[in-house]
């Protein structure tokens, strides 16, 4: 079982398109794969057109009073379930620090599903929390979108000095460009001079496309309304991007 | 609670569109898909995946092709493959979960096609009110076979599927099924599951005279002949003839140990001819055994001989290929079949008001007490005699006498409480096998020296010899350590809680004095 991380400090940068994106691509290929959708917003849980709620809320979740897998559902999609969201989370900082080792919760939680599952996908909500790090000990890898411009060097500089000063080795950071648009020449520049100083970005740039936009009123991944198009290729081609540095 | 119901049948003049136009009345679905296909259904010809409770499909349509294995009490997918066609063996699947499954059931044994039904299948999807689906249904028209509708759950769902469910029984007025359509269409052909076994099932009537009841036995018998016959020799699987030859081995160890309820002359003359049948078919089977061992021996060579013995296949698959057709060419032989049509009609005969002999007027149960308990007693007569310095001829004689007496056994096993002889029959096998076992490898390695010799024609490299030389003393080591195992198995065999019910079984009854 991997689990990976769809994270950033910024919001609207598409971390829920892309978690939603490559679980589906994940189990198309046969990958038995999971979508847990933390962010309250419940934006993943309402791609799959499940309601945003789990019993007992975050509270019984955290105390490990429900086991996780009681609270899964079957997505329209073979091999591919989902966690849902919960109105609760926005409170899961404050849950979590009521605990002993906040930071190991997750890994705890997720630890009885590591036989049913090959991927996990987290969709997290933005910011850097108690939360947050929280996912950092859970995940293998933290699959980091960013948009190009001038703020996001910043961003991910940032996010860099944070897992090295939390010495999480075990932690891999894969950030890649998100809404790129190659009309925009600022796009082409910074995607170009960042590239250089940061070569650990994948060389995949999932572009600006009205088809990823329109996920919100299809209420499926990509791929379950679009057979192929510059945006499926280029999420195909994230997602083998993602499994080589995996392997 | 009973488990919830996932699999109807719908009534016999139930068209699909009418139950979609009725489900549309209850509940709000979406029709995925609706394509025409072709179900195959596979087994073994002695029914292995059907006894381990599972079923092998071939589902053809225009679009797909794919295997799958099918739990036969639940209808839940144990495995599902895209495959254009069913490979003949399970070491002929690509590795997966399909092979993994069927390789230990399966074995040397070839999938056959039972029946093949066409059918239209729609994929439907229930909704709720957010598009989303709860429950997918599988509806499946079949022509002349009706249609079915199987409900698969989906997690998370567990409220859904069991109103689905209810829907389908109450309102719709559905009958659950439990059992497969494959044996509905196996009814219609008028075959039914498991139909053959290579176990043999004789059911005697203890006071049925004794000449009437071996004919019941050789009956049984000719038919596990006839049965096995065409499969032999088309050599479908190393079994067919596996097969025949045991029914000819039981056949002529009937004419042998089942004394005098028959003329002489007729046993006579269908001794000659089974035995010649045991002996135009041992050639080949000889080989299917190398073959079917060949793993076996390539695993105990040193690593860096085990590709060497490769020759040592090739040379086996091309001799065993002569002799099957040889064989072939026997069993389609006129003068066979006339012979085997001449036993068949005499057992169909009525025989006289009076049987020919004491033994023929016996009652069967009688004439299989005495049988038994003689060649028991032969038996460990024989098997007391043997000392760690007997020749090899001492075991293999005491080894036929462990034969005839399990055939016997195997006979007349209506006759006696079904737990005590099948516990004698365990033991008897148990201590035949290192008979057997010390036999085997003593032929096997007289074999390989004998191959060894034509394959030096074959200008075949000398490190093939060398891990032939290598298998020689393997074999012979596990021949020796037959040979040690001899002593233990025997006691096992003897050990007194044996004795006492071979003689309760079999043994004359002698009147108990009340004191
Ligand atoms: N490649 C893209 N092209 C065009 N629109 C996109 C693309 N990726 C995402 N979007 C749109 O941008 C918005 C934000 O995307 P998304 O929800 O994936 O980001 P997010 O990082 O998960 O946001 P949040 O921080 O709010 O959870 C959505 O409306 C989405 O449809
Ligand atoms: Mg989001």
């Amino acid at each position: 079982m991997k689990v990976i991380a769809a994270y950033s400090i910024k919001g609207g940068v598409g971390k829920t398109s892309t978690a939603v994106n490559l679980a589906y691509l994940a189990a198309q290929s046969g990958y038995r794969t999971l979508v847990w959708d933390l962010d309250p917003q419940g934006a993943s849980s309402y791609y799959f057109r499940v309601k945003p709620k789990i019993k007992g809320g975050s509270k019984e979740l955290i105390a490990g009073e429900r086991e996780l897998d009681g609270l899964i559902k079957a997505t329209d999609f073979e091999n591919l379930d989902l966690l849902p969201a919960d109105f609760s989370f926005r409170n899961l900082d404050l849950v979590l620090d009521t605990r002993k080792k906040p930071t190991q919760r997750l890994k705890k939680l997720l630890q009885p599903l590591s036989d049913s599952y090959d991927f996990i996908f987290l969709d997290c909500p933005p910011n850097i929390s108690l939360l947050s790090e929280a996912i950092f000990e859970t995940s293998d890898i933290l699959l980091s979108p960013i948009i190009p411009t001038t703020l996001s060097l910043r961003t991910l500089e940032q996010l860099k000095t944070f897992i090295k000063e939390n010495k999480l080795k075990d932690l891999k950071l894969i950030p890649f460009f998100s809404m790129a648009d190659r009309r925009k020449k600022m796009h082409r520049e910074i995607m170009e001079t960042l590239s250089e100083k940061h070569p650990d970005i994948l060389q995949t740039a999932i572009p600006y496309a009205s088809d990823i936009e329109r996920m919100g009123l299809e209420r499926m991944p990509l791929g379950g309304y679009t057979n192929k198009s510059r945006s499926t290729e280029a999420y195909q081609a994230l997602w083998q991007e993602i499994l080589a540095t995996i392997n | 609670m009973t488990a919830l119901p996932l699999h109807f049948e719908l009534p016999e003049h139930m068209a699909a569109e009418k139950f979609l136009s009725k489900l549309g009345k209850k509940i709000d679905f979406q029709i995925a898909s609706e394509q025409y296909a072709t179900k195959t259904f596979y087994d073994s010809f002695d029914w292995r995946l059907y006894s381990a409770g599972i079923l092998c499909e071939l589902n053809q349509s225009k679009s797909a092709s794919h295997i799958s294995l099918i739990d036969r009490n639940t209808g839940k997918c144990l495995a599902l493959e895209n495959q254009q066609e069913v490979p003949s063996f399970s070491n002929q699947f690509q590795d997966g979960r399909l092979k993994t499954q069927l390789d230990p059931i399966l074995e040397m044994r070839a999938l056959l096609p039972l029946c093949q039904l066409p059918y239209q299948i729609f994929h439907i999807n229930v909704l709720n009110k957010d598009q989303k689906t709860t429950v997918r249904i599988k509806l499946e028209a079949y022509e002349n076979l009706g249609s079915r509708i199987s409900l698969q759950p989906l997690k998370g769902y567990e409220k859904a599927v069991a109103r689905v469910s209810q829907l389908l029984e109450k309102s719709l007025a559905l009958v659950p099924t439990q059992s497969s359509i494959l044996n509905s269409a196996l009814k219609l052909q008028g075959r039914k599951a498991q139909d053959y076994s290579s176990k043999l099932v004789i059911k005697l009537d203890p006071e049925l005279r004794a000449d009437r009841a071996s004919k019941v036995i050789y009956r049984a018998l000719l038919k596990s002949i006839k049965i096995n016959e065409a499969g032999t020799i088309a050599d479908i699987d190393t079994e067919f003839l596996h097969d025949y030859r045991v029914a000819i081995r039981r056949t002529r160890a009937g004419l042998s140990q089942i004394k005098n309820v028959f003329p002489d002359s007729i046993v006579t003359q269908y001794a000659s001819f089974f035995a010649w049948l045991g002996q135009i078919t041992s050639a080949t089977r000889d080989l299917d055994v190398y073959l079917l061992n060949y793993q076996q021996y390539k695993a105990a060579l040193p690593k860096s001989l085990q590709e060497d013995i490769t020759p040592l296949y090739t040379f086996l698959k091309q001799k065993q290929k002569q002799a099957q057709t040889e064989l072939a060419t026997h069993l389609k032989n006129p003068n066979y079949i006339k012979q085997l049509l001449a036993w068949e009609q005499f057992l169909k005969e009525p025989l006289p008001e009076k049987g020919c002999s004491n033994a023929a007027n016996l009652t069967i149960k009688e004439l299989a007490d005495q049988r038994i308990w003689k060649v028991y007693k032969r038996l460990i007569k024989e098997a007391n005699e043997i000392t760690e310095d007997s020749p090899a001829e001492s075991l293999h004689d005491l080894r036929k006498t462990c034969k005839k007496l399990r055939y016997l056994m195997e006979f007349f096993q209506s006759l006696y409480p079904a737990d005590e002889i099948k516990a004698l029959i365990k033991a008897l096998k148990g201590f035949q096998s290192v008979l057997g076992d010390f036999q085997d490898y003593e032929v096997q390695e007289n074999s390989l020296k004998k191959f060894s010799a034509e394959m030096m024609a074959n200008k075949v490299e000398s490190n093939t010899f060398l891990a032939m030389g290598v298998l020689v003393q393997y074999l012979d080591s596990m021949r020796n350590a037959a040979r040690h195992d001899f002593a233990k198995q025997y006691k096992l065999f003897k050990q007194e809680e044996n004795r006492i019910v071979f003689k309760s079984l079999f043994a004359p009854q002698i009147e108990v004095k009340k004191s």
